[in-house]
């Protein structure tokens, strides 16, 4: 294994990956009529860019709305609207914009990760897209943040944090703690797959194959690439477990514990079919449990099985959070796990069922504190890697599932937001995702280029981090591990009651 | 006869008690090892020792016990009258300094007869083994006082009890009052390890044989043991109360598994005044049990209907009078029943009835392992465990003590849970019969399990003596024959050959196989051929045999020129000692023994690691004898791993060939659970039966597989996996089948419903499947099914459909069958296309079972793809 010790030297470049399609879509309109005379006027009023005139060229260039901070601008007396000699500017609330998330995701969020895709830059984080409107979950805790200081430079804190902290077995540590979660092939595109493990690549993390077979192109990246076993035993092959440095085995997924998996026969393609070892066209189950693993005996068996094949792979287990997650957390400890990951009921895509989502086992933000004080109490805590995920939209969600306890988070909504997701939830259908995201269609695919895609997530990844840092400084943090377990750091805003 | 109503009144006082709440339970566990055994012959407990350790690997060393029925008054100190008659209570003192006063307590609640403390080892290699020393435990022998118990009968207002039952009911309320004030209020001090006649319950923090260890018991004897491997999620257990088995009155259980609605049953005992002290669904189990048993005097075949209720088809099978009485039951016990994966072992001293039994329930759905077995004999044996090689390294420790057991069982067989077969149950119950003790074996049903054996008992003792191997007389019937000639000639001549001539022709096989090259090859052939064929065995039995060959292997391969030195004679021995000097074969084409003796189970010391050794290393053909439970062989050799042989002898554990890609991999005997799990391609044979979860998500290869499958063989295959199963399974054939077409390329299963007489012949199978579940939810594949008799009805099949069997299905599946006949000598010609003697065509033997298409999927797909490029 080459991932030893990282030291966090070689923070990737963010460079700037805009989006022609989502430029479209912002807060505020700002509109000028056929009126105007391209005198300029506007361009060297206005203090955030929104207009800019070329000297030479003939007309001023369209406005960026996206600069423009709306019609509260009216009581300045640099207002463009009202300055202009010809009354051709006009500025108005977007009517895409609310209509664009939901309360989970809400337009200022969808809005703020592309903007740190698209530029790397940290949001501040009093930033309004840091936080949902859901009135639950992580948007009912907040940090008790000390008043400013100063900023911090990416090279001033570390966020690494080790994946194999039992004394068996190859050290792995990543560089900042987050990885990718396992989307399959089948369920995204080989695009979006390998756009992924670029930036695990880039930052020294992971990205997971998810249940759908392991495609060559990821081949290069393998260093970095966690294989998944998953209930239906899709994909599953001798050489991917022994090329991976960690193997996943997903019990559940928090969206849809207890559903199992079910890939409808319009998405199973031929390509998608012999990823699996199907035959095209046909639909695909994936049971809710394993059937050969009924019981904590059988679950170190089926770790011992992985391991015979390849004993340098990491064990990471991935389940649900019913009310005795600790008793399972503590079970995957005995049975050999190195990674305890806890999917939470928040998470999702377009495929999981509504019905499902949410309302389905403990709340991630209650399972992370119990399993943390539970392990810590057994004497085994620092024995274990705990990584959350299911709902992890931000880096503030990410912090707080550090100082609920967990050592890390997976992501994935947030990785196919900063792809240009705009979260319209028809994940499911194949020939449905409109920015060729979550399809093996081989025209939609073609909408999202693998460059551009690797690069706006390393850029968001770097924003993430940069917003750590920037908390981690104000509490006076330099290493991130200081920040695990701090509940008392968060406020809890409950007793709000949310009307339906 | 229920007593139900006076005994749930009688408790009211318990409804009240502040006692822990059930609302969670508290000692969360998965599953574990369990195993039990019942002998006419009263065993020590070193042998059931050796099953215990076998399962080591099914527990964490925070829990372990064995329960003990039919015991001796020499060893137990006191007379048979008190033996028998007595309630043997023991309590273990976490707290020594409570003992004083508790045994005041029993003291004015029971005459005692007899008292002392259990003896315990002062071996510290035993105590280190230990991460908490266990309990002192006390033996009490007594009956309730007079006085006390008059005045109990009295305000309890049992007086319409038989007294005896009545002081059954006594012993339990005064011990639950033990437990509640010593162990449940928070405590924690002492507690009743065990209540009842003629049984004891030990547990101790540590692995169930530390159990006989520390307490001394490898010489203790008893009828029936019953032992278990804890595996307790929670991290720190500093005393045993939490361990299996659970006390009734007069049983012990032990628990594979756990229930999803714990909570619920414990608030149906506590409707009827069970209270639970020790907050775990194995407590509750028993407290359920002792329920049906004493409280409403059900008897055992309505109190396992009443814990694995009968569904589905099976149900609509029973004759209607039964159906009648188990709707019944399953109504007022809809909110009893547990829920979830479970295996019961149960030992249980039959006071009223003078019986000691020993009692396996599996669940409905057979969702944990288990495997039943029976040797029958002067000494009969019946045992039940979670895995095969658990039931064999008792056999194999008993067989060196007295060599008239064999040391493979006679039959193995696995319950079908919740069926109207044989209602996934089955009994051991010894009864006195003119002085000596009789096992009876039966189903929840009743019926008997009989083995039609008709052998000469004396002849087949005498066999039992080792191979006089240094002797080899000329007094044998197999000279300088090839392999295949020298079992033709055998099976002719074995039903007249004493033991000295069969003996003389096992000896003469080692004595040439010893030669190597050739010779080795012939005579493994025919050892081989003994083991793996079902034949009438003459004057001995069957599976005297299987033990004469594998002894024969054994003593060939260990006497084969060491790999580490100069190989010669095409073969070449490898062993636990020196496994670290695995070299390359010096020869193409040269065997690589493995004697798996001493082995761990599993892990990079384990001999899985040392196939991959010898696979890397350039060996093609590996022989692992003498497996005793060890896992995963064949995994992890792949990609592209064509060429590859490994073959088998003993019992090769779970996960084998697993993830193989294009080896071959032949199991001589029983394999046990999860072959083949995403197998892509290769060949498997096992002459013998196959576990739970054959084939689990399999993509390719073929299989053939002579006896059953138990539940969920091929769940979830994908690809093109072509497997022969000649018996039946469990239930769940093929659910989630995503095979494709298999006339065009895709995978199928033939199952052929092919059981075999004691004298070895074929005969089809009342039906050949059956399960309520066959081909669930499948979307591509199909199963041939050998069905003349049209047994299998569109009720078992959810979501598929009886197809039309054509020509082209012969075509596809003739020569499968016909490599069948080679491996397994199951004519096609002569026997699997014929029904009651004539020969018939074979689409009116065999039936496919298909998906039924989806909306011709494929073809709407195609007409997308059309418009959108349009």
């Amino acid at each position: 294994m080459s991932l030893v010790e990282s030291k966090e030297k070689c923070v990737p470049e963010a460079s700037w990956v805009p989006a022609e399609r989502l430029k479209m879509i912002n807060r505020y309109v700002v509109e000028r009529k056929g009126s105007c005379i391209s005198c300029g006027l506007c361009g060297s009023l206005c203090p955030y860019g929104v207009h800019k005139r070329i000297e030479g060229h003939a007309s001023i260039l369209p406005p960026f709305d996206q600069r423009c901070i709306g019609p509260s601008c009216s009581s300045n007396d640099f207002y463009c609207v009202k300055r202009c000699p010809t009354s051709s500017l006009s500025v108005s609330n977007s009517e895409t914009f609310p209509a664009l998330g939901d309360v989970r995701w809400t337009s200022e969020m969808v809005l703020g990760t592309w903007k740190m895709a698209e530029t790397g830059k940290a949001l501040p984080l009093d930033h309004p897209a840091n936080v949902g409107a859901c009135g639950g979950g992580f948007d009912q805790l907040h940090f008790r943040l000390p008043k400013g200081s100063k900023p911090v430079k990416d090279h001033e804190f570390t966020t690494a944090i080790d994946l194999n902290r039992r004394s068996r077995g190859p050290r792995v540590k990543i560089d900042l703690p987050i990885y990718g979660g396992g989307m399959s092939y089948g369920s995204v595109s080989l695009h979006t797959m390998v756009a992924k493990a670029r930036c695990a690549q880039a930052w020294n993390t992971f990205t997971c194959t998810g249940e759908g077979g392991y495609p060559s192109e990821l081949l290069p990246y393998q260093k970095h690439v966690i294989t998944q076993v998953a209930t239906g035993l899709f994909g599953v092959k001798e050489e991917s477990i022994k090329r991976a440095p960690i193997v996943e085995f997903k019990y559940a997924q928090g969206a849809k514990p207890g559903l199992g998996g079910h890939l409808l026969y319009e998405k199973n393609t031929p390509l998608v079919a012999k990823m699996r070892q199907a035959v095209p066209y046909t639909s695909l189950f994936s049971p809710f449990p394993f059937h050969s693993v009924y019981s904590v005996e059988d679950h170190k068996k089926h770790l011992d099985w992985i391991s015979s094949i390849n004993p340098n792979a990491l064990l990471s287990v991935k389940v649900s959070t019913p009310n005795d997650v600790e008793m399972v957390a503590v079970g995957s400890y005995f049975a050999g796990a190195n990674i305890v990951h806890l999917d939470g009921g928040y998470g999702g895509t377009g495929a999981a069922p509504e019905i499902a989502k949410k309302n389905i086992a403990t709340p991630i933000e209650y399972a992370i504190p119990k399993v943390h004080r539970f392990l810590t109490n057994e004497g085994i805590r620092d024995e274990v890697t705990l990584i959350a995920s299911g709902g992890v939209r931000t880096g503030l969600d990410m912090a707080k599932a550090i100082a609920l306890g967990a050592d890390g988070v997976v992501i994935g909504t947030a990785e196919l937001v900063a792809m240009g997701c705009v979260r319209c939830g028809n994940c499911e259908s194949g020939r449905g995702c409109p920015r060729g995201i979550a399809t093996t269609d081989p025209e939609l695919m073609m909408q999202l280029e693998t460059d551009w895609a690797a690069q706006r997530l390393i850029n968001l990844y770097g924003a993430w981090r940069q917003q750590l840092g920037d908390l981690m400084s104000r509490f006076g943090m330099k290493d991130v591990s200081e920040l695990r377990g701090r509940t008392d750091l968060l406020r809890f805003d409950g007793g709000k009651e949310v009307k339906a | 006869m229920s007593n139900a109503r006076e005994l749930m009144k009688g408790r009211e006082w318990m409804s009240k008690l502040d006692v822990p709440t059930f609302d969670r339970q508290m000692e969360a566990e998965g599953g574990c090892g369990v195993v039990g055994l019942a002998s006419t012959m009263a065993l020590p407990g070193r042998h059931f020792f050796e099953s215990l350790r076998q399962m080591h690997n099914r527990g964490n060393g925070k829990g372990g016990g064995i329960a003990a029925v039919g015991l001796s008054p020499e060893q137990m100190k006191v007379s048979k009258d008190v033996l028998e008659n007595d309630y043997l209570v023991q309590i273990a003192y976490i707290d020594s300094s409570v003992r004083k006063e508790l045994e005041d307590r029993v003291l004015a609640n029971y005459d005692v007869h007899a008292t002392y403390m259990v003896d315990e080892s002062d071996d510290p290699a035993v105590l280190a083994d230990l991460p908490v020393r266990p309990p002192q435990v006390w033996r009490y022998f007594c009956r309730a006082k007079r006085d006390v118990m008059a005045k109990f009968v009295e305000e309890r207002k049992l007086g319409s009890l038989d007294a005896r039952r009545a002081e059954d009911e006594f012993v339990y309320q005064t011990n639950f009052g033990i437990n509640l004030d010593y162990y449940a209020s928070g405590k924690m001090k002492a507690f009743v390890m065990s209540q009842g006649r003629n049984m004891i319950i030990m547990k101790v923090v540590g692995y169930a044989e530390d159990v006989i260890r520390f307490y001394r018991m490898e010489d203790f004897t008893a009828h029936v043991w019953i032992g278990h491997q804890r595996y307790p999620t929670k991290g720190r257990v500093w005393h045993p109360g939490g361990a299996h088995p659970f006390m009734g009155l007069d049983e012990g259980l032990v628990h594979n598994g756990d229930f999803a609605n714990y909570h619920s049953v414990s608030e149906y005992l506590a409707q009827r005044n069970i209270r639970t002290l020790f907050l775990t669904d194995t407590e509750v189990s028993v407290l359920l049990f002792d329920l049906m048993n004493r409280g409403y005097g059900y008897p055992l075949e309505y109190i396992i209907e009443a814990l694995a209720p009968t569904t589905e088809r099976d149900f609509n099978e029973l004759p209607a009078e039964k159906q009648k009485i188990y709707q019944a039951i399953q109504r007022a016990h809809v909110h009893s029943s547990p829920d979830g994966p479970w295996f019961f072992i149960i030992a249980q001293n039959c006071y009223y009835e003078n019986k000691q039994k020993l009692i396996g329930i599996t669940d409905t759905a057979m969702l944990r392992p288990q495997v039943f077995a029976l040797v029958e004999g002067d000494v009969q044996i019946g045992l039940v465990a979670s895995e095969k090689q658990a039931i064999d390294a008792a056999l194999r420790s008993i067989n060196a003590d007295h060599p008239e057991v064999p040391r493979q069982a006679d039959v193995y067989w696995n319950a079908r849970g919740g069926s109207h077969t044989d209602g996934g149950a089955f009994v051991f119950s010894l009864e006195d019969e003119k002085g000596s003790k009789r096992l009876k074996c039966s189903n929840k049903f009743g019926a008997p399990v009989t083995i039609d054996l008709k052998y000469d008992r004396k002849e087949d003792a005498k066999l039992s003596a080792p191979l006089p191997i240094a002797s080899v007389t000329s007094d044998h019937n197999i000279h300088a024959m090839d392999g295949d000639k020298a079992f033709e000639t055998f099976l002719k001549d074995v039903g007249t050959m004493d033991h000295a001539k069969v003996q003389a022709v096992f000896a003469e096989a080692v004595r040439r196989g010893k030669n190597g090259g050739k010779d080795l090859d012939e005579m493994l052939r025919f050892l081989d051929l003994v083991i793996d064929r079902r034949y009438d065995a003459g004057r001995v039995r069957r599976s005297r045999l299987t033990e004469k060959s594998l002894e024969a292997v054994n003593a060939i391969f260990r006497s084969m020129p060491r790999v580490e030195g100069a190989q010669a004679n095409g073969a070449a021995l490898v062993d636990w000692k020196d496994h670290e000097l695995l070299k390359a074969p010096t020869k193409p084409g040269s065997k690589l023994l493995v004697d798996c003796r001493g082995f761990p189970m599993e892990g990079e010391l384990g001999p899985s690691f040392v196939i991959r050794r010898a696979y890397e290393l350039g060996w093609r053909h590996v022989i692992m004898f003498d497996a005793h439970g060890q896992r995963f062989f064949g995994c992890g050799l792949g990609p592209g791993t064509e060429g590859m042989r490994i073959e088998a002898y003993g019992n090769p554990g779970d996960y084998l060939a697993s993830g193989m890609s294009g080896a071959e991999i032949v199991i001589h005997g029983n394999a046990q659970d999860q072959l083949g799990q995403v197998m892509a391609s290769g060949k498997l044979v096992v002459h013998g039966d196959v576990g739970q979860t054959f084939m689990y998500g399999a993509k390719g290869g073929d299989a053939y597989i002579m006896g059953n499958a138990a539940g969920r063989p091929l769940i979830n295959a994908v690809g093109r996996p072509r497997v022969i199963i000649n018996g039946t399974c469990l239930d769940y054939l093929a659910e989630s089948f995503m095979a494709g077409d298999p006339l065009n390329g895709g995978g199928f299963v033939i199952l052929n419903g092919v059981g075999f007489s004691a004298d070895g012949r074929p005969f089809e199978l009342q039906t050949p499947y059956p399960g309520s579940n066959l081909f669930s939810l499948a979307s591509g594949g199909a199963i041939y099914i050998r069905d003349p008799g049209h047994r299998v009805t569109p009720d078992q099949i959810n979501g598929g459909r009886i197809g039309s069997f054509g020509k082209a299905d012969w075509d596809l599946i003739r020569p499968y069958l016909e490599e069948n006949e080679r491996l397994f000598g199951i004519s096609v010609e002569d026997f699997l296309l014929k029904v009651d003697g004539r020969t018939i065509a074979p689409e009116s033997v065999y039936r496919k079972i298909e998906a039924v298409p989806v909306r011709s999927a494929k073809k709407e797909a195609e007409l997308d793809d059309d418009e959108a490029s349009a």
